[in-house]
């Protein structure tokens, strides 16, 4: 049976009768009497060849019952320009590509293994550039999220992977910044034995031709205080004392310097050494990677160039003592990379305490409104100016910021892009208050960044204009002594939209632009 | 001196239509590898040899019907027997042509097979000509 007889598209159903197939070998004389139409009526092959087999599939619909006529027949092609014979295998049909065995493989691996390959057989060396490997001499360059290479393998950074058990098979991206949290399973039997809680696991990896140096080593005691070592060129390995086992690590961060050509050039590492006693059964490690090009301060931008919605509000300071003179553009800002001395507010504690939440304070993040508080209980033996000064240290932080960058990505050079932040001071006048007391607290400190919408139509950028900061302060009056009172504190963050709206614009009003043409009074002029 | 003419009037005619046939032959085949070329995959590396062998098969159908055509005319054996040689090349590249070209076409079987009945002819009357210049 040639094989146009045994080709069948419509014979879809495996072992039953597709309805209407008339080529299907599944189905019986009853099923083709039901038929009303073939819906494949010819089977041929190409039909360029001068001649070729074809498959006729037909209803004969006289007849009673209806039945299928099959024929096999030679088709022509009339035309004079019909392929008579061809001397090229893959010229009708497609070609079958090879099995690799062990003899082809090198030469498969070789015309198939780039990123491109002609679908010619050996074409003319169209593609043989591209398969020729790099110059292993070149210097290693990297681009964004190409995990770094070591000397075995790449350098990783433990992860949690679904459960928050540490697992070794995150390899670290070039210029992503990350961070993780992972839990290890460690006891302070094998804590020698464990190669991921001592120092020599993360720095005797050393990135291509370049050491892993050690920055700076923080020791945590188990109470979590903590003390920065002075000589950090000493490895400290996990060491059991009595019913303790000291110097494994708790964290590890690596700070990766880059070219602007991709190239690294420097690595160094700081850990935070820990003990845990024999009662824990696990620890929490965590790990950082951060990347600082070459030359340039570490500074993480909020937005390139407008805020992103979600990022810490930049903020500053000038440095006391500098006079602001026109020439002196040298006045930089002295910025505070570390976020939680930006522009913060006040943090929510559980207890509601306004005296115990002196302590962390939230970041202020462009584009969300945030408030807090606290209840301040007032005893009749507080003095005021000390409770004033305390409550103003509560609502504004430690280092209240003077500037706020107008840009996400302002550098600290120019001046012109950071705004300065405005203060008022509004008191809460009681109405019938005779006696009027002298002492005012501050309770409420409400922040009012103003932005706008700068730069295209199609991609507007956030841009702050204006940031005031509001202290409202109320009397506090004397109290029996004995009593005492609760008042609320208050902070809040608002940011306010102020882009000017569209205006419309309309196009100029078309002139009649009439010249006559020089010559026109001819005979006269 | 009896002016008995030895040259072969049909062989003179034969060449001279070979000629104009030729030229008919190696436009439609240069034709119709562009057409091919086109319509059908055809990779450089079984092009080039049937563009090469074309080229080559027109360079010695020249050099073989200037020498037939002047043996012919001069009476002289040498030319006449040059060109029959040639024909062996030309017949084998006319058969290459006609069977293991890349794609053989029905014109393409036409055409040759047309040239390839010509080239016999001619031969055979090379041959009578060459027996009538020898004797």
């Amino acid at each position: 049976l040639s094989p146009v007889a045994k080709l069948c598209v419509c014979d879809l159903l495996v072992a039953q009768c597709d309805v209407n197939c008339c080529c299907d070998p599944d189905c019986s004389a009853e099923d083709f009497s039901l038929f009303t139409t073939c819906s494949v009526p010819i089977v041929t092959g190409d039909s360029r060849l001068c001649s070729q087999k074809a498959a006729l599939y037909s209803l004969d619909v006289e007849a009673n019952p209806p039945e299928r006529i099959f024929k096999l027949i030679d088709q022509v092609n009339p035309s004079v320009f019909c392929i008579h014979a061809t001397n090229y295998k893959e010229a009708l049909s497609f070609r079958s590509p090879e099995m690799p065995t062990s003899e082809n493989f090198d030469q498969l691996l070789e015309r198939f293994g780039s990123a491109a390959f002609s679908a010619e057989p050996d074409s003319w060396g169209e593609n043989r550039d591209a398969l020729n490997p790099s110059d292993a001499n070149e210097t290693y360059r990297y681009e964004y999220g190409v995990p770094i290479q070591t000397e075995d393998g790449f350098l990783r950074l433990p992860s949690p992977v679904i459960s928050s058990w540490c697992s070794d098979a995150n390899p670290a991206g070039f210029l992503v910044n990350q961070a993780t949290k992972c839990t290890r399973s460690v006891s302070v039997e094998k804590c020698g034995s464990v190669q991921a809680v001592s120092m020599l696991f993360y720095t005797n990896s050393s990135i291509l031709a370049v050491n892993i140096t050690i920055q700076s080593i923080v020791l945590q005691s188990l109470n979590g205080t903590q003390t920065s070592l002075g000589d950090s060129d000493v490895l400290r390995l996990p060491t059991a004392l009595g019913e303790l086992c000291i110097n494994i690590v708790l964290g590890v961060s690596y700070h990766i310097t880059y070219t602007d050509t991709g190239e690294i050039t420097a690595a160094a590492v700081s850990f935070v050494l820990g003990a845990m006693n024999k009662a824990a059964l696990s620890i929490q490690q965590s790990f950082e990677i951060s990347f600082t090009q070459m030359n340039t301060k570490p500074v993480p931008l909020s937005g390139n160039p407008g805020y992103v919605v979600g990022l810490p509000v930049r903020a500053g300071f000038l440095p006391h003592g500098y006079p602001f003179l026109v020439e002196n553009f040298l006045a930089a800002l002295v910025l505070n990379t570390n976020k939680y001395n930006q522009l913060t507010i006040l943090q929510s504690t559980s207890n509601q305490d306004c005296l115990a939440a002196q302590g962390p304070r939230t970041p202020v993040l462009f584009g969300y409104n945030m408030v807090s508080g606290c209840k301040l209980r007032i005893t009749a033996a507080m003095k005021c100016q000390p409770l004033s000064q305390t409550l103003l240290d509560l609502l504004k932080g430690q280092s209240f910021p003077e500037y706020v960058a107008s840009f996400g990505n302002s550098q600290a050079q120019d001046v012109l892009d950071w705004v300065p932040i405005t203060h008022l001071r509004i008191s809460e006048q009681r109405i019938c208050n005779t006696f009027q007391s002298s002492c005012q607290i501050p309770v409420s400190l409400e922040i009012e960044v103003k932005w706008t919408k700068y730069g295209s139509l199609v991609n507007p950028q956030a841009r702050i204009v204006n940031v005031t900061a509001t202290i409202t302060t109320t009397t506090l009056e004397q109290l029996p002594s004995g009593r005492e009172r609760t008042i609320p504190v208050t902070s809040s963050v608002v940011f306010t939209d102020v882009s000017a709206p569209a205006e419309p614009g309309y196009k100029a009003w078309p002139t009649i632009n009439v010249k006559l043409p020089f010559d026109f009074f001819f005979p006269f002029v | 001196n009896s002016s008995y003419q030895l040259s072969s009037v049909p062989l003179q005619i034969l060449i001279y239509v070979n000629g104009i046939y030729y030229i008919f032959y190696f436009l439609v085949t240069l034709a119709m590898i562009v057409y091919k070329s086109q319509v059908f995959s055809y990779p450089d590396d079984f092009l080039a040899p049937d563009l090469v062998l074309l080229f080559i098969m027109a360079i010695l159908e020249v050099l073989r019907l200037h020498w037939g055509s002047k043996g012919n005319l001069t009476e002289e054996e040498a030319p006449l027997g040059l060109s029959l040689v040639i024909t062996v090349g030309s017949v084998i590249l006319s058969v290459y042509f006609l069977v293991w070209q890349t794609y053989v076409l029905k014109a393409d079987v036409i055409i040759n097979a047309v040239l390839l009945f010509t080239y016999g002819l001619e031969s055979v009357l090379k041959v009578m000509a060459i027996a009538a210049f020898v004797s």
